[in-house]
């Protein structure tokens, strides 16, 4: 397996994401501008600030993300900030999900959970699937998990 | 079996002691009602209470079977919980003083899975704590030990506890701690917690302080703050020597069969057992004053403690104070690895490290200056960047003390000048591999390489990190980790095989590895009894269900399914053989389930069994 990107549509849900969290942040400064506190523009400002880090974020944060299917191991490459690198061999996992939030399912998406026993790397998300892609990466990783025949080491 | 008889007006009093106390006083109070009807509240509050611990106690039944300890408890809700011993982590037992007193014990049995103590049996008399604690462990070792058919069932037969082999084997001591180390211990530990519960109450203060001493000068100010802080650290140190010495009283770390025991405590005993297959990972802690004197402290780590219980919980089972090379030679005992020469991050990192405390050291000034420009005390608020002098120094030991190294089967990190902490975790034990790099180690062109386990204390973010090393040398790392464990797996694999193979002789030759057919993935799942390794959590859940299973057949206690096609005989329970590290069936029918073929079939009915694992939590 080649290593894959994410489903662009991905990108709609985190650009909207971005955008609450810019209003939510925003919110104070709308606030502080009804209490006579700050001027009109601060709040235009930094929404469009937040805004822009947000999407920014958002954007490069699905260039960022690959993962692939190795011969024994899964492995996760994203972050735009902290780049993390996950390995998770496929004899240690414990259990797949796939799921479908309802913004996921607002733009057809679904994402794909593989868990572990460790301790801080527990569970793993794949967002930004198909909802075919996420139940065929679900089986598979599941025959794959099962072909490695691990213990489960606890 | 039932609980202690006295445990019922314990638990009776211990759930209603506080409530009744203020119910009385709030009722007494009451100049309408007065003190008859006051002592009529108390006491209905507390018969209830009686009425329901006397069910509690009723309705309360434990039971060591063959394969699994099965406690039924629950006075409205009933719960039927069947733990088998493999799965066990630990046991623990407790007792407070009032405890003691009365002659009754708290027994915790702890699982890997779930959110809490999965085995909670309060309370018991002591002898039959300690002997719950032995009987658990020693058919721990009897189900994966060889036996004959024959023979499994005559243990059956034999009432636990009367056989000869109740006795369990011999101990051995590992580590008593001394009075002399015991005072160490205490002088050596500091209760941090104190300091924050402090200041985070005088952070309120200070403007209050301020208005009681408002032309006080700078110096008296000073000389107040110094002495303060000075009084602080003199009471969080003598409670932390007041905790760690009746914590530690009389610890020993001892030995018996493949399992560690420990016992500690003044006012409360705490006592327990540690599966040595069950360890996840070994900590090794020091301070730059434990390190001047040459001690250090040892902490096992296993998957028992649930997230949110860790700290204290975890490190129950730590050595708290010895010397460095008894530390590391108790270590070797649990863990066999190898004489450690740590590779240590490039050089160039320390600039890093200098960089980030020379830019802390300008935030502390930048504070001063804003402290003492808002009180206009005109103190010498420019007096810590004298702490600049610390910072090569520092940069230096903080690199110094990092490092890591690949043994035959461990990795070991170090961390911390502090706080140095030496982590031992075997590849086996991995579970995943993290590669993470911030903004800021990118420019160094470093990355930090995290093995995460299942350990429980990982989850305060102390875990087995290699931290700031080249990024070639990182990605190296990573993919070391990942080979080691692949080839650690498929090591104990082959060994469990080749046992399987060596048993079965070639009659079964053609059906352990891969090639099973699917009559074998089909049938053998009913019948596994939850103690042939398979692999992920659906484990867990099949062995509950199947041990549900189990429980409701009939006559003889095998199920006899419906099969053809394969030759294995379901009329004799499978054989099981000792292969030292783990039981496997004889019969491997869930290797069966590891091949492709019965993929489709497995899948499907693990699920289920997943599902009504689910619904059963």
């Amino acid at each position: 397996m080649t290593t894959q990107t994410l489903h662009p549509r991905i990108q709609v849900v985190w650009v909207l994401r971005a955008v609450l969290i810019a209003a939510v942040l925003t919110a104070p400064f709308v606030g502080g501008v009804y209490l006579d506190r700050l001027p009109e523009w601060a709040p235009i400002a930094v929404g469009a600030v937040f805004l822009v880090l947000g999407v920014g974020h958002a954007l490069l944060k699905y260039r960022r993300w690959s993962y692939e299917i190795r011969e024994d191991a899964l492995y996760l490459d994203r972050g735009v900030i902290t780049q993390v690198r996950t390995t998770v061999p496929l004899v240690r996992i414990q259990h797949v999900d796939s799921r479908r939030g309802p913004v996921e399912r607002g733009v057809g998406l679904a994402s794909c959970v593989v868990y572990t026993a460790g301790s801080r790397g527990a569970d793993v998300r794949i967002p930004g699937l198909t909802r075919e892609g996420a139940s065929d990466l679900r089986e598979e990783l599941k025959r794959l998990a099962i072909r490695a025949d691990g213990e489960d080491a606890v | 079996m039932k609980l202690a008889p006295q445990s019922v007006p314990y638990r009776a009093l211990q759930k209603v002691s506080g409530i009744v106390v203020v119910l009385f006083f709030v009722v007494n109070n009451n100049p309408e009602w007065g003190f008859a009807v006051a002592t009529a509240v108390a006491g209905a509050v507390v018969l209830a209470a009686v009425a329901y611990d006397v069910a509690y106690y009723r309705r309360f039944d434990y039971e060591l079977t063959d394969d699994t300890l099965d406690i039924s408890s629950g006075v409205i809700s009933r719960r039927e919980r069947e733990i088998p011993y493999r799965r066990i982590q630990n046991v623990d037992v407790s007792r407070s003083v009032i405890q003691r007193a009365i002659g009754v014990a708290a027994v915790n049995l702890e699982t890997a899975g779930g959110s809490s103590t999965e085995g909670s049996i309060r309370y018991v008399v002591p002898d039959e704590a300690t002997r719950l604690q032995r009987e658990v462990q020693r058919r721990k070792s009897a189900a994966s030990s060889s036996e004959t058919p024959g023979e499994a069932t005559d243990r059956s037969g034999s009432e636990p506890g009367a056989g000869p082999g109740a006795v369990g084997p011999t101990e051995e001591e590992l580590f008593a701690i001394s009075p002399g180390e015991l005072a160490l211990v205490g002088a050596l530990s500091f209760d941090g917690r104190l300091i924050g519960l402090l200041a985070f109450l005088s952070s309120g203060s200070v403007p209050v302080l301020s208005s009681f001493i408002p032309d006080a000068s700078a110096v008296a100010l000073t000389a107040t703050a110094i002495v303060g802080v000075g009084g602080l650290f003199l009471v969080s140190w003598v409670l932390g020597a007041g905790i760690a010495f009746s914590n530690y009283y009389g610890f020993r770390l001892s030995r018996a069969g493949d399992e560690l025991r420990y016992e500690r405590g003044l006012f409360r005993r705490y006592s327990g057992s540690i599966p040595t297959e069950k360890v996840q990972a070994l900590r090794i802690a020091d301070n730059p004053a434990k390190r001047a004197l040459g001690y250090a402290s040892l902490s096992i780590e296993t998957a028992g403690y649930a997230p949110g219980q860790g700290g204290e919980r975890g490190s129950q089972a730590a050595v708290p104070i010895a010397a460095t090379d008894r530390v590391y030679r108790l270590a070797r005992e649990v863990e066999s690895f190898g004489d450690p020469s740590f590779h240590r991050p490039p050089k160039r990192i320390r600039w890093r490290y200098a960089f980030r405390y020379t830019l802390a050291v300008g935030a502390l000034v930048a504070v001063a200056f804003g402290i003492d420009w808002y009180l206009g005390a005109g103190a010498p608020w420019y007096a810590p960047a004298a702490l600049l002098l610390a910072v090569p120094p520092a940069a230096h030991l903080k690199w110094k003390h990092r490092g890591y190294w690949l043994g035959e089967d461990h990795l070991l990190t170090r961390n911390g000048f502090w706080s140095r902490t030496v982590t031992v975790v075997p590849y086996y034990r991995i579970q995943n591999v993290i590669d993470t790099r911030t903004v800021f180690q990118r420019r160094w062109d470093v990355a930090t390489i995290v093995a995460d386990t299942a350990g429980s204390s990982s989850i305060g973010g102390d875990d087995a990190a290699a931290v700031d090393f080249a990024t070639d040398e990182a990605v190296d790392l990573r993919e070391t980790l990942r080979e080691r464990l692949r080839v650690a797996v498929a090591e104990r694999r082959d060994r469990r095989d080749r046992l399987d193979g060596d048993v079965e002789g070639a009659a079964e030759a053609g059906e352990p590895i891969g090639e099973a057919g699917e009559p074998t993935s089909e049938t053998g799942e009913p019948t596994d009894d939850g103690d042939e390794p398979t692999s992920g959590a659906a484990d867990e859940a099949l062995s509950d269900e199947d041990d549900d299973d189990r429980s409701e057949v009939p006559d003889d206690g095998v199920i006899r399914p419906d099969f053809s096609g394969s030759g294995r005989d379901y009329s004799e329970p499978a054989e099981r053989i000792d292969t030292g590290e783990y039981a496997v069936d004889r019969n491997p029918s869930d290797l069966g389930d590891g091949s492709e073929s019965g993929d489709e079939d497995g899948d499907g009915e693990g699920d289920e069994e997943r599902d009504a694992g689910n619904t059963e939590k």
